[in-house]
């Protein structure tokens, strides 16, 4: 749809987008333009938080479509739903830009299933580091409410890869929820695709807003978020520069395969490193060892982090569920983000798009050829310098 | 065609004379087929004149790496029997019932013991140009025609031998054999086999550029023809793919490409030399980014769905395209060290440009081989001196006798890509001929 | 049962033999304490490929009764082959087997020898360590449907059922209009160097009807697909319902279409002008027997134009300027008077004789006149010269040669087949230049114009080519032997991404619905290996190029 002649309906709440959005759920089951609900609703515990398929009015009471954390990757949550196939119920998924965006690259490697799903986005302040949350739910919800109502993205207490996040706001969603620099209590519903307008008009809701300030405000955003993400990249790259660089970086890595577990792209079966594959024989081990003077255990920790960049950089959304995850603190996201960062324009790919392009790999572009013929030509030159 | 052959002691073996592109092509699917195939070849060598060329059009592959493995495939093949630097000196009978008689001229190497080594050439006091390399480079009297030549076993040159001329004893190869393969008493062989079909494939040259002597080729060093070019640009070339003007190091500036150099002359248009022309603008430019290279051209014939795209891409980077009514009729001449090309404008009068290298892009005329092959076999040629092909029929590969095809550009200049076709086709009605089990 | 590997290096003469020094591998490598859970022979010989060499392997393998075997001797691409032949003679199965170049990759190019013999030493560990993870693989043989299909009644479609019906070999000819003959047999006459011309093509048409082989589908197309070289299941509809037929090859002869001058800017004119395409003017000719305007006039002045649309299109459609000097000959022969301007932009004629076509056109009195621009605005021609000057004229009649296109079902037809299409829109051929008539999957061939435009010459080549290609290996009674070493799914990891199915270029890969995960085909599958590099899960696995085969190798090569 072409930006110029997008329209909106608007939406009030006292609660501003948390209200607006609860509501838009509670309408849209009641009025049957969607069977059921995925969002995160509280944990009983009332220190996390999880994803909720619902359809009992009661329960979507208690929903949080907008929760202050993420402990499990909303394409995860998509992915358990459809990984078999669409089902014949009609579900409105309430997540996160990085989610939507992970999700539609999990479509498109067959592992989710869209069809029955309705997908609703909103404008992301960020998400507070899971750590911290769970050391401190109050002070988290608290501050995470504040920044919510400021209208504006999070600069404090949110994850290190929402900082620097540039895919904050509208999405390849069905319906984008725009609230940023908008009046308070005050929250645009923006149809992104045919089947989020029919669902708009189903439920009624007429389309008369203006957004062109929504959108200027949310560009002036992007560029700053653009600049912050290339400087925190780029020094990144620095760090993990050479082999030195990247085994510095893994140094304190566990092995622990968590920033794997909580990926929603990694989708493999069975990861290689975890296999009967990679474990070796004590010879062999001693073998190397004795060439290299030292061994780390557990083996394979850059292979790993390696082998799954190789993978998943085409992919990566940046969501960054992995640092979250490290139990030893490891920025893998940024060093993740700096990869995609670089592979993912070598292809001309923007992963999380659906525009029908299939992923960059499935396919072969003559024009990527000069590409390859340049980056032979550079490694030859720099082996001639070294001479 | 009749039905009718006669089907009492009929031979099933297939002789095919030309071992280039179309031969080989044929010659693989008869094999296939279960045929016994006799593949005949005057050089010492197979793979025809695609081998001369570093990379061909359109899609700029490199030719040898695209014909080294059929060259293989050939040599390998236990149905084909290659004969390399052999000559067919007669053929007799009928469709389905042809004898031949091959004479397979003495090569002084054993095809069975040689590995292929290249010991030997070194040794050998007697330099010489090499024809295959059109003049440009040097050969021994023992030689293989160029570097990865197949099938990789060297020949003597009797004519050029010390030895085999009389002027002196020497056995300096000989010497230098680990194997033993060195046969210098070795003789001419004739053979006689029984076939049911021929396919000739003799392939075609260009034209003599001396028969224009206003283009001055042979007069001025740096006026060449398009094969002399292909062998100067290729990297297992005399020059090692070094673009210097013959007789000297110098590298041309200027470069001007005159196409269809002989077109009235042989009375038609050779469908390939725009493309090759158009080929050399870009491999020039690859070489030598600065040069300036001028297209002199008429028609631009650009017969295939893929040709329009790649002129499109040279006339963009890598070359002026000059229109002329004439271009054959342009004159050729000295100016001070360069050459001066004085051609016939749009406009229809004289214009000139200076350049230090002149390419004739030459018209395919039969190979003088072919005509031979039409007297031994008694075959009509067509007015142009190519075989005659269904005379009265459309798109045929037979040719005025039964049970005897032609393939590829012994019918007519052709692009790879036709002569391939044909080759195909050849070898599906030589199948056909062959009485078929197979239909 | 003990592993009992044979290593026999050849001298190769000198060539192996100077440069390395053969007696201190056959010192080290049995001494080698990794070798101590083997037996291993290893041995030298002067020239293994000779007559002697190859016999003395044979032996060798039969009295030690080897379980594997490598050898240290030239480039695989001179004597895999030699080898593979060897091992065939014996009890030992081929991919058992491994060659080690240690001619090309130590001897010739190292010229320490020491270097030279220790890297030899390295590369054969490696080469034993490879054949014992390798394993025994034997080729299958098919049995093969010799008939065939063909897609289109065009004179291409025609000229393949009819070199290749024949008593064991029938022919499914399918053609979606009302009768055969495409549009050469609705041209009025055709190029003098087409011999006997129209008459042929008749004559072709009833050869058809008239033999008991050929079995024509007529107001038919093709419904669906399945299968491989040799074994295809075919459905095809036609209007009385739908036939199911088993071949053995497809063979595509769907033609050509015509670019619609309008569509080019450079072209305007209305439904009542008396502006023609070229096939216009043909069955004008064909019916009425005479070339006349709307008014029922002959007319006095002829514009044709030639190239209508190519830029558009990219490419030069081939015939065109052929057909639009024949079309002069049919206005000179009604009456020399009509004044006949060709506007070309350059001239092809690719075939030798059509240039004595365009001289004798010429001088009966045609003006061909090369432009570089032109515009048409009903019969108005405004046109710039070669050296840039203007000209405009205006004429009775203007005939166009629209630019040849791909027939409106190329694209259906390639996704039922699986075949690709080129740029240009026409069908992919497997190779531009050696393999022209093939396409990616093996068993299916294109001819004619949906290759690429031709005229009826070259369609009838491309037709006897594919039937070549037909003739030599889809022999009756014959089988198939199809490559061993393909790819196989280990189902349990296999994530259904379908990546695979994406990278195949040969559609040997399916995707199973109900169990989740990619099929091989392995008769189709030549074991590229695309689809192993694309896998994320390392579900699929290239026999005799497995991850531990490999591993293996490089391994003990850099141990």
């Amino acid at each position: 749809m072409n930006d110029t002649e997008r329209s909106a309906a608007r939406m009030r709440s006292p609660e501003g987008i948390r209200g607006s959005l609860h509501d838009f759920l509670k309408i849209a089951v009641d009025k049957g333009a969607v069977d059921s609900v995925l969002a995160p609703v509280k944990v009983p515990a009332e220190n996390s938080y999880a994803w909720i398929l619902m359809n009992d009015p009661a329960v979507i009471e208690s929903a949080s479509p907008v929760a202050p954390v993420m402990p499990v990757q909303g394409a995860k949550a998509l992915k358990s739903l459809t990984r078999k196939g669409k089902g014949e119920s009609r579900i409105l998924a309430v997540m996160r830009p990085c989610e939507i965006r992970a999700g539609i690259e999990l479509m498109k490697l067959n592992q989710v299933h869209f069809d029955n799903i309705v997908l609703v986005s909103y404008d992301c302040p960020g998400a507070v580091p899971f750590q911290d949350y769970v050391k401190d739910p109050g002070f988290s919800e608290e501050s995470f409410g504040k920044m919510i109502a400021s209208g504006r993205p999070g600069e404090e207490n949110i994850k290190p890869a929402c900082g620097i996040c540039t895919e904050f706001s509208i999405v390849d969603s069905d319906i984008h929820f725009g609230y940023f620099g908008v009046d308070e209590g005050s929250a645009f519903v923006i149809p992104v695709s045919e089947q989020g307008a029919e669902l708009l008009d189903a439920i009624g809701l007429d389309r008369d807003a203006k957004i062109a300030d929504w959108e200027s405000e949310i560009s002036s955003i992007r560029d700053k978020r653009t600049k912050k993400r290339t400087e925190t990249l780029s020094a990144a790259g620095e760090r993990i520069k050479g082999l030195d660089g990247l085994i510095n970086a893994f140094r304190k890595c566990i092995g622990c395969h968590n920033c794997m577990s909580v990926c929603p792209i990694c989708y493999c079966r069975q990861c290689y490193f975890d296999s009967e594959v990679s474990k070796k024989d004590p010879d062999f081990i001693f073998e190397i060892a004795e060439k290299r003077g030292a061994m780390a255990f557990p083996r394979d920790k850059v292979m790993f982090h390696a082998g799954r960049m190789t993978h998943m950089s085409l992919s990566c959304v940046s969501c960054g569920f992995c640092t979250d995850a490290c139990p030893t603190g490891i920025p893998v996201a940024e060093i993740f983000s700096y990869m995609a960062d670089i592979t993912q324009p070598t292809f001309e790919y923007i992963a999380g798009k659906n525009n029908g392009e299939p992923l960059p790999l499935r396919k072969f572009e003559k024009k990527e050829l000069p590409l390859v013929h340049e980056i032979v030509k550079s490694a030859e030159g720099e082996e001639g310098s070294d001479e | 065609m009749t039905e009718d052959y006669i089907t009492m002691n009929r031979s099933d073996n297939v002789l095919i004379i030309g071992a280039g592109l179309a031969g080989m092509k044929a010659g693989l699917l008869l094999a296939h087929a279960g045929k016994k195939v006799y593949l005949v070849e005057s050089l010492p060598l197979i793979g025809g004149k695609v081998i001369k060329n570093e990379e061909s059009f359109p899609n700029l592959e490199c030719s040898t790496c695209m014909v080294a493995p059929v060259q293989q495939d050939v040599l390998q093949n236990p149905n084909i029997e290659t004969l390399t630097h052999s000559a067919v000196e007669k053929i007799e009978g009928e469709a389905g019932n042809f004898r031949a008689v091959i004479k397979k001229s003495a090569r002084y190497v054993s095809m069975t013991d040689c590995i292929g080594c290249g010991m030997c050439f070194d040794p050998c006091p007697v330099s010489l140009k090499n024809a295959w390399e059109e003049d440009l480079g040097e050969r021994k009297a023992i030689y293989v025609p160029c570097a990865g030549a197949l099938p990789n076993v060297p020949v003597i040159d009797p004519d050029q031998c010390l030895q085999l001329n009389g002027q002196q004893e020497c056995s300096a190869c000989a010497d230098s054999c680990m194997f033993g393969a060195i046969k210098l008493d070795d003789k001419d062989e004739t053979i006689e086999v029984d076939i049911g079909a021929v396919i000739i494939s003799t392939g075609a040259e260009t034209f003599d550029a001396s028969k224009l002597p206003e283009l001055g080729y042979g007069k001025y060093p740096g006026v060449y023809t398009p094969f002399e070019f292909e062998r100067l640009f290729a990297s297992n070339g005399p020059t090692l793919g070094e673009l210097t003007i013959r007789d000297s190091e110098k590298t041309p500036g200027k470069i001007a490409i005159i196409h269809c150099v002989g077109r009235q002359q042989v009375g038609y248009c050779s469908s390939v030399c725009c493309m090759y022309s158009l080929k050399f603008a870009h491999f020039i430019k690859s070489k030598l980014p600065d040069a300036e290279i001028f297209n002199i051209h008429s028609d631009i014939c650009l017969p295939d769905k893929n040709y329009q795209k790649f002129f499109n891409k040279v006339k963009e980077s890598d070359t002026t395209l000059i229109y002329s009514p004439s271009p054959e009729e342009s004159k050729v001449s000295q100016n001070g060290s360069g050459l001066k090309v004085v051609y016939t404008g749009a406009d229809g009068k004289e214009q000139h440009v200076e350049a230090d290298m002149v390419i004739l892009s030459g018209a395919v005329i039969p190979h003088p081989e072919g005509s031979s092959v039409a007297t031994i076999a008694g075959l009509n040629l067509d007015s142009y001196g190519f075989f005659e092909a269904g005379k009265d029929d459309i798109g045929s590969v037979h040719t005025s006798r039964e049970g005897v095809f032609v393939a590829g550009s012994a019918e007519g200049p052709k692009d790879i890509q036709s002569s391939v076709i044909q080759a195909e086709s050849a070898a599906g009605q030589v199948m056909i001929c062959l009485g078929e089990v197979n239909r | 049962m003990k592993a009992k590997v044979g290593v026999y290096v050849c001298e190769c003469g000198p060539n192996i033999a100077s440069k390395v020094d053969l007696d201190r591998i056959l010192e080290t490598l049995p001494a080698l304490d990794e070798y101590r859970e083997i037996e291993l022979v290893v041995k030298k010989y002067g020239l293994l490929c000779s007559a002697d060499g190859k016999n003395y392997l044979e032996e060798e393998i039969k009295s030690n009764g080897f379980t594997h075997l490598v050898l240290g001797a030239c480039s695989p691409r001179d004597h895999n082959k030699t080898f593979i032949g060897v091992c065939k003679k014996t009890d030992l199965n081929p991919y058992l087997y491994k060659i080690i170049n240690i001619r090309e990759h130590c001897a010739w190019i190292i010229p320490d020898k020491e270097k030279a013999t220790e890297k030899a030493i390295s590369y054969l560990r490696g080469g034993i360590n490879r054949v014992l993870y390798q394993s025994s693989l034997f080729e299958k043989q098919l049995d093969i449907d010799p008939d065939v299909v063909v897609i289109g009644g065009g004179i291409a479609g025609i000229e393949t059922a009819l070199s290749l019906a024949g008593e064991k070999r029938n022919i499914y000819l399918i053609e979606k209009s009302g009768k055969i003959g495409g549009k050469s047999s609705r041209f009025s006459s055709l190029l003098p160097r087409q011999g006997k011309g129209l008459a042929l093509i008749e004559e072709k048409i009833e050869k058809v009807s008239a033999n008991p082989f050929i079995k024509v589908f007529l107001e038919s197309s093709l419904e669906s697909i399945i299968g491989f070289l040799g074994n295809f299941e075919i459905v095809v509809k036609s209007k009385n319902g739908n036939t199911d037929i088993k071949a053995g090859a497809i063979v595509v002869a769907s033609g050509y279409g015509l670019i619609d001058p309008l569509s080019s800017e450079s072209h305007s004119y209305s439904e009542s002008d008396d502006v023609y395409t070229s096939l216009e003017i043909e069955e004008m000719l064909k019916e009425h027997g005479k070339i006349m305007t709307k008014s029922g006039k002959e007319p006095a002045s002829v514009a044709l134009v030639h190239c209508v649309g190519r830029e558009e299109k990219g490419y030069c459609s081939r015939i065109c300027c052929n057909y639009m000097i024949k079309i002069a000959r049919y206005l000179k022969d009604q009456s020399d008077a009509i004044k006949v301007t060709e506007f070309h932009k350059g001239l092809c004629m690719p075939d030798k004789g059509d240039q004595s076509f365009h001289k004798a056109m010429a001088e009966r009195g045609v003006e061909f006149r090369r432009i570089q621009k032109i515009t048409q605005d009903g019969t108005k021609i405004s046109f710039t010269g070669m050296d840039g000057s203007p000209g405009n004229a205006d004429f009775d009649m203007v005939i166009l040669a629209p630019a040849i296109v791909p027939s409106e079902d190329t694209d259906s037809l390639a996704e039922l087949l699986e075949i690709p299409v080129s740029e240009t829109g026409f069908f992919q051929e497997m190779h531009q230049t050696t393999d022209p008539v093939a396409t990616s999957i093996d068993g299916i061939f294109v001819v004619g114009a949906a290759h690429s435009p031709k005229g009826i010459t070259d369609s009838i080549f491309f037709a006897q080519a594919a039937a070549g290609r037909i003739l030599t290996h889809l022999i009756p009674g014959e089988k198939i032997v199809p490559e061993v070493k393909v790819t196989e799914v280990l189902e349990a990891f296999c994530t259904g991404c379908q990546n695979c199915l994406d990278v195949c270029v040969y559609g040997a890969i399916s995707y199973d619905e109900s169990k989740g995960v990619s099929v091989v085909n392995e008769v189709v599958c030549r074991g590229c290996g695309n689809c192993f590099g694309s896998c994320p899960s390392g579900a699929l696995r290239t026999k005799h190029f497995t991850n531990p085969q490999l591993y293996q190798e490089v391994r003990e090569a850099i141990r």
